[in-house]
């Protein structure tokens, strides 16, 4: 048996105080060590009672009397977590519990300790704060944990990831499937991703399509670490994935708008330039003429100038056509799209322009069995049609029977039409950016260029949210690609 | 009137605009004759081929009116070769860049070529060009 000497001092050095309590007097004497923590009452003072009004937190005082009679009366058992208010004036917790005897018939003395477990408390919080913080901050960002144990193939999601991909709480992810999650034009970046991972330990951060368990497809910022066992070698990959839907689809739709604010801009700059250049270099010849009427002698001379005001006239009428051309583009957009087939526009355009394929006789292939008809603005993709085909015949490699190609396509889930021909090429280092420009002309040998066409035609597939682009080889010919 | 301009060049491809400028040469009798190109490229092979003759000098304009929009060579592009082959050329030409574009990014871009002497906007006065030449001739 250990002195009560003894007793005292492995108690202290665990922060253990106790009270000892006779039964039968209902006397009470403390351990040093509670004196020392909560300081002793003066001597005529009941201790039970200095404890219950200075030392207990009001909150207790209730409870514990009640318990404590309890205790002394039928010696019940005891456990109460309390504040008690130490000598500095603080409070602390400690748990106050009995000391089971194990005689029973032994009643003469019950012991209660009081165990300091003040740091145990704290860090209990601390770890339910965390815990809610990391909770709500989860819930309120969508965003969730995972883990993917790379050695025994498995798959761990936490609830909110869960949620994010409309899955049931009790749905485990097959690891054999795990590629089946993501969007198909993105398996190949996050199988890259996870296999650069888990052999080189190299972290990611991504932005992926997935694909929720019903079905529905999400955008989801993905990171992912790799966890190391003692020996350094990759375990699993750990990481948060990210609700982005929202956000993304916002940046979406803003680099769109931008995208359609950017080439509204960009007409609106050309059409400064047509009013700049084009319509000035008309007004500035009429009074060029003017000028020279004045100072000319001879009826001759003047009826020399009076020819020219009759070509400036034209002139300015065929400008001012175009302009409105330009200008039309932007208004037609309110027209309605109609489901037109692409070889029945053909057939129009080839009428109008009959004359100029025979003469040149040029050959024209058509190809739309893979895309047969487009929602579409009928007069554009004439317009389309027209341009492209009648430049392809203008700009014919001198000697060489002019063909054309025109073929209708599906990539990507995306509408094609590519216009090919064995022409002269323009060589597209020296004139590649400025082929889209207005009153742009290339070639030498043409009289009819306007270099209006190809700028309309930009214009016009544009408007209506598509993308033109163009390849060339010199002497070989030029195709042009049309995104509708 | 004193002296007069030797060799005088248009380089623009307003058809209207040069027979009304070759009018007025002729009227005033500003220049003894005239070169007439519609691209900057027709203008800059001419200066290439006439750089083989020795006395190239003799071939060269005393003056250019360079347009700028212009199909196949437009008048930056033909300012930028113009550069190139200037210190090679025997002779001391006046450069004007002659345009109907009143933006002022043109005239900005303009300045920042320094064998150009001026901008000139289209329509140019009867005057103003009796007063290029004289000062270019003499």
């Amino acid at each position: 048996m250990l002195s009560d000497l003894q007793l005292n001092s492995i108690l202290q050095d665990f922060d253990i105080a106790y009270w000892k309590i006779n039964l039968f007097s209902k006397e009470i004497s403390w351990s040093d060590h509670f004196g020392n923590l909560v300081g002793d009452p003066k001597i005529e003072e009941d201790r039970f009672e200095f404890f219950i009004n200075h030392i207990l937190h009001p909150d207790y005082r209730y409870d514990f009397r009640i318990h404590f009679e309890k205790l002394i009366a039928d010696h019940e058992t005891f456990k109460f977590e309390i504040k008690l208010k130490l000598g500095n004036g603080k409070y602390r917790w400690f748990e106050c519990k009995n000391l089971k005897s194990k005689d029973n018939s032994f009643r003469e003395t019950a012991v209660l300790l009081f165990v300091n477990i003040h740091q145990t408390k704290r860090d209990q919080y601390t770890i339910e704060e965390n815990f809610f913080y990391y909770r709500e901050t989860a819930e309120m960002t969508s965003t969730g944990g995972w883990y993917v144990d790379t050695i025994n193939k498995n798959i761990y999601w936490d609830d909110v990831t869960k949620k994010i991909l409309d899955c049931p709480r009790d749905f485990q992810p097959a690891y054999e499937k795990r590629e089946s999650f993501y969007a198909e034009e993105h398996h190949n970046r996050m199988k890259s991703a996870f296999d650069k991972c888990e052999n080189f330990g190299i972290p990611f951060k991504l932005e992926l399509k997935m694909i929720s368990f019903q079905n529905r497809e999400y955008w989801v910022r993905l990171t992912g670490k790799p966890v190391y066992d003692d020996d350094q070698q990759v375990i699993g990959i750990r990481g948060v994935l990210q609700n982005i839907d929202e956000n993304k689809n916002n940046e979406l739709n803003l680099q769109n708008s931008l995208d359609i604010i950017a080439s509204q801009n960009s007409r609106l700059f050309n059409f400064a330039h047509i009013v700049s250049h084009h319509l000035r270099s008309h007004s500035s010849n009429l009074s060029l003429i003017v000028e020279l009427l004045r100072e000319a002698k001879t009826d001759r001379d003047k009826l020399d100038l009076l020819a020219n005001v009759d070509d400036v006239a034209g002139n300015l009428d065929s400008a001012i056509s175009r302009l409105n051309n330009i200008v039309s583009v932007q208004s037609s957009l309110k027209k309605e799209r109609v489901k037109i087939k692409f070889e029945e526009a053909l057939e129009i355009v080839l009428a109008s322009i009959s004359s100029l394929i025979n003469r040149e006789n040029a050959k024209i292939v058509a190809e739309f069995q893979d895309l047969k008809e487009i929602s579409y603005i009928p007069e554009y993709l004439e317009s389309i049609l027209l341009n492209l085909i009648t430049n392809a015949i203008r700009y014919k490699q001198p000697g060489r029977k002019p063909v054309i190609f025109i073929q209708t396509y599906i990539e990507n889930e995306k509408e094609f039409l590519e216009i090919s021909d064995n022409g002269m090429g323009i060589d597209l280092d020296e004139y590649g950016d400025k082929m889209f420009g207005m009153y742009r002309t290339f070639h030498h040998t043409s009289q009819e260029a306007k270099g209006i066409g190809l700028f309309i035609t930009k214009n016009q597939v544009e408007a209506l949210g598509g993308a033109i682009s163009v390849s060339s080889t010199l002497d070989i010919g030029t195709t042009f690609k049309i995104k509708f | 009137m004193g002296q007069k301009v030797e060799l005088a060049c248009i380089i623009d491809d307003d058809k209207i605009y040069v027979n009304l400028v070759k009018k007025i040469i002729e009227i005033k009798k500003l220049s003894e004759n005239l070169l007439i190109y519609k691209n900057g490229k027709e203008a800059l092979d001419y200066f290439k081929n006439s750089m083989s003759s020795v006395t190239h000098e003799n071939l060269l304009p005393d003056i250019i009116f360079l347009d700028l929009n212009m199909p196949v060579m437009d008048g930056w592009e033909f300012l930028n070769e113009f550069l190139k082959i200037k210190n090679n050329l025997n002779k001391k030409i006046t450069l004007y860049v002659v345009s109907s574009s009143i933006d002022p990014r043109d005239l900005e871009r303009v300045k920042s070529f320094n064998m150009v002497t001026d901008y000139l906007i289209k329509p140019i006065e009867l005057k103003k060009f009796e007063k290029i030449f004289d000062k270019t001739a003499a």
